[in-house]
């Protein structure tokens, strides 16, 4: 890894132009690894990823749902050249990840908050965890400070700059991981199941914080989730099986097929399937009912249907 | 609570020693120290003295505080006076049955205490005064020549580092894991030392698995934040040495002559 970063891509990043269309585009990506047994010989080889297109435009909102072992964090990965595809191609802002030296500057425009709160904070102190990505890329002192005033201000962490990160609950730890990307000025971030050790506010919290810069600063969103709730407001859903995107479309369109979900082990979110009840024993109401807010307008009459699904 | 622990129990206070450069606090704490070993005249241990003495009110740290730092070694300062005072050649001035305390004895017993003391009173005033991150940052400064001959000074320092910010995370695990064994019938507090080791072993191994799994966790953490060793790093604070760091090194400079002077013309 030493000395890939060439001092070009370092520094100030202006967000640039639209260059590439896509801010996520793979294709055909396969991802393989060998199973090995206690002594280290192969017993067999696991395709974690196998064959996957998937297209993100820049600003999206995307969630990709999936049981375990789905492959939906090794995809993940994928998306900030942490692994490499060992089939197809994935370009992130129309650099290929399979080029060594796209590595630093793929890392810096997609970033990535995983799911342990407490094993991706470096340092002691908020801020400097905060300044730990922009010191990285070499970002002149000055503009650090600048940047870790306007990320953690960004998601309503800057009170708690000088403190420990110990001392924060899991979902502002989460929140302080998310503005430790935001200060290395990414595009895209990537959360890959960020919300599953968190209790239900700072899940709620975290979401916020994302839904927010997806809103106001047109960061694209790759949300890896098990929670449904989480995935209903997305502007698209992948859904995938064995590796393999089983079924994307809008969350309508993805929550409308519960035959296909079922197969690969999804569940329905609460609502739709409350809805889903209630038209069974009669009432008329859409195959897909998404929000609270519809329901309750679905049932007490009043107010716009959704279109049917 | 055990996530309070600070090592090093640094005292938060802002002084004029707190805003020092660390790396003045780490050399002059280094050149101090070495500077106790050049004398065995108690004119000189005054002005030691007086020296940490005069930092110490700067510094705004409370002598019992500083103080603390005394008692882990206590035992140790008692078995070197007790040796030094039975078992020095000289003069013999009082008996004790078989034991004989000479007066040379007495009066190394007593400037190697002083210099006990002094060592771990100064030495301590420095990580009373520094951030352990300031001190890494110093210590990865100072040491930074040293990258010429190879020497992973970055690395170094980005261990220590990572050390401090897991340290209380792992005691919090270590209690964590200590009440499931416990509710399993573990047993860490019986037994002679050989059976309270062993009883440790259903301890250390999920402790151990579990801060592996966490060293590879943050290992891409960092990487996908763009991490790839020290080159072309920049610092959020780097440091920068300000007028009253010169200061500082010159009264360290004046602090070292006036000793070597005294030293010189009193005889004792």
């Amino acid at each position: 890894m030493k000395g890939l970063g060439s001092e070009k891509m370092m520094g100030e990043s202006k967000p640039k132009p639209e260059k590439a269309k896509l801010m996520i585009d793979a294709r055909g990506v396969t991802h393989e690894y060998s199973r090995r047994d206690a002594e280290g010989n192969v017993m067999g080889i696991i395709q974690a990823v196998d064959g996957v297109d998937l297209q993100v435009t820049p600003g999206e909102f995307v969630a990709v749902l999936g049981a375990n072992g789905s492959g939906k964090s090794t995809l993940a990965k994928h998306i900030n050249a942490l692994l490499v595809p060992t089939e197809g191609t994935l370009y992130v802002d129309g650099k290929d990840t399979g080029n060594q030296e796209n590595v630093l500057a793929i890392r810096q425009l997609a970033g990535m908050v995983f799911q342990n709160p407490d094993n991706q904070i470096v340092s002691n102190v908020v801020e400097e965890d905060v300044g730990f990505g922009p010191e990285n890329i070499g970002v002149p002192s000055e503009k650090i400070l600048e940047r870790v005033e306007e990320s953690l201000k960004s998601v309503g962490m800057y009170e708690y700059r000088k403190q420990s990160p110990n001392r924060l609950s899991g979902g502002q730890k989460q929140r302080v991981a998310i503005a430790g990307i935001m200060a290395m000025h990414p595009r895209c971030i990537v959360l890959d199941e960020a919300t599953s050790m968190l209790d239900p506010s700072g899940r709620k919290n975290v979401l916020d914080t994302v839904r927010k810069l997806n809103r106001e600063e047109g960061i694209t969103v790759v949300l890896i989730t098990h929670y449904m709730e989480e995935a209903v407001e997305a502007d698209r859903i992948f859904v995938m099986r064995q590796g393999k995107v089983a079924l994307s479309g809008t969350p309508r369109e993805v929550f409308g097929k519960p035959e296909i979900l079922e197969a690969c082990r999804v569940e329905l979110p609460d609502i739709t399937k409350i809805g889903l009840g209630l038209r069974r024993a009669g009432l008329d109401i859409p195959k897909v009912v998404l929000t609270e807010e519809e329901l309750l307008s679905c049932v007490t009459g009043s107010g716009a249907f959704p279109e049917k699904a | 609570m055990i996530r309070d622990i600070t090592i090093g129990q640094y005292y938060s206070v802002d002084s004029t020693i707190h805003r020092l450069d660390p790396r003045v606090k780490i050399l002059g704490t280094l050149a101090y120290m070495i500077s106790l070993f050049t004398f065995r005249d108690f004119a000189g241990y005054a002005v030691a003295v007086l020296f940490f003495a005069l930092v110490l009110a700067l510094s705004k740290v409370p002598f019992s505080y500083a103080a603390r730092g005394l008692k882990p070694i206590f035992i140790l300062m008692a078995f070197t006076a007790f040796l030094n005072l039975f078992w020095t050649d000289g003069t013999v001035f009082f008996r004790v049955g078989a034991l004989a305390v000479t007066w040379e004895g007495l009066y190394k017993m007593i400037y190697i205490s002083l210099r006990l003391i002094l060592l771990v009173l100064g030495s301590s005033l420095m990580t009373l005064t520094t951030t352990p991150n300031q001190l890494t940052d110093g210590l990865e400064r100072i040491f930074g020549p040293l990258k010429v001959f190879r020497v992973p000074v970055h690395e170094m320092a980005m261990m220590m580092s990572i050390a401090l910010r897991f340290i209380p995370i792992l005691i919090e695990e270590t209690n964590r894991i200590m009440k499931a064994q416990t509710a399993r019938g573990a047993d860490f507090e019986s037994g002679n030392l050989l059976q309270r080791l062993r009883n440790m072993l259903p301890l250390l191994i999920p402790l151990f698995v579990s801060a592996i799994r966490r060293a590879t966790d943050l290992a891409l953490a960092m990487d996908a934040r763009c991490y790839h060793g020290g080159a072309g790093r920049t610092k959020m604070y780097p440091l920068r040495y300000r007028v009253n760091d010169f200061v500082a090194y010159g009264c360290l400079v004046a602090y070292i002559v006036i000793l070597r002077a005294v030293v010189w013309v009193c005889p004792w």
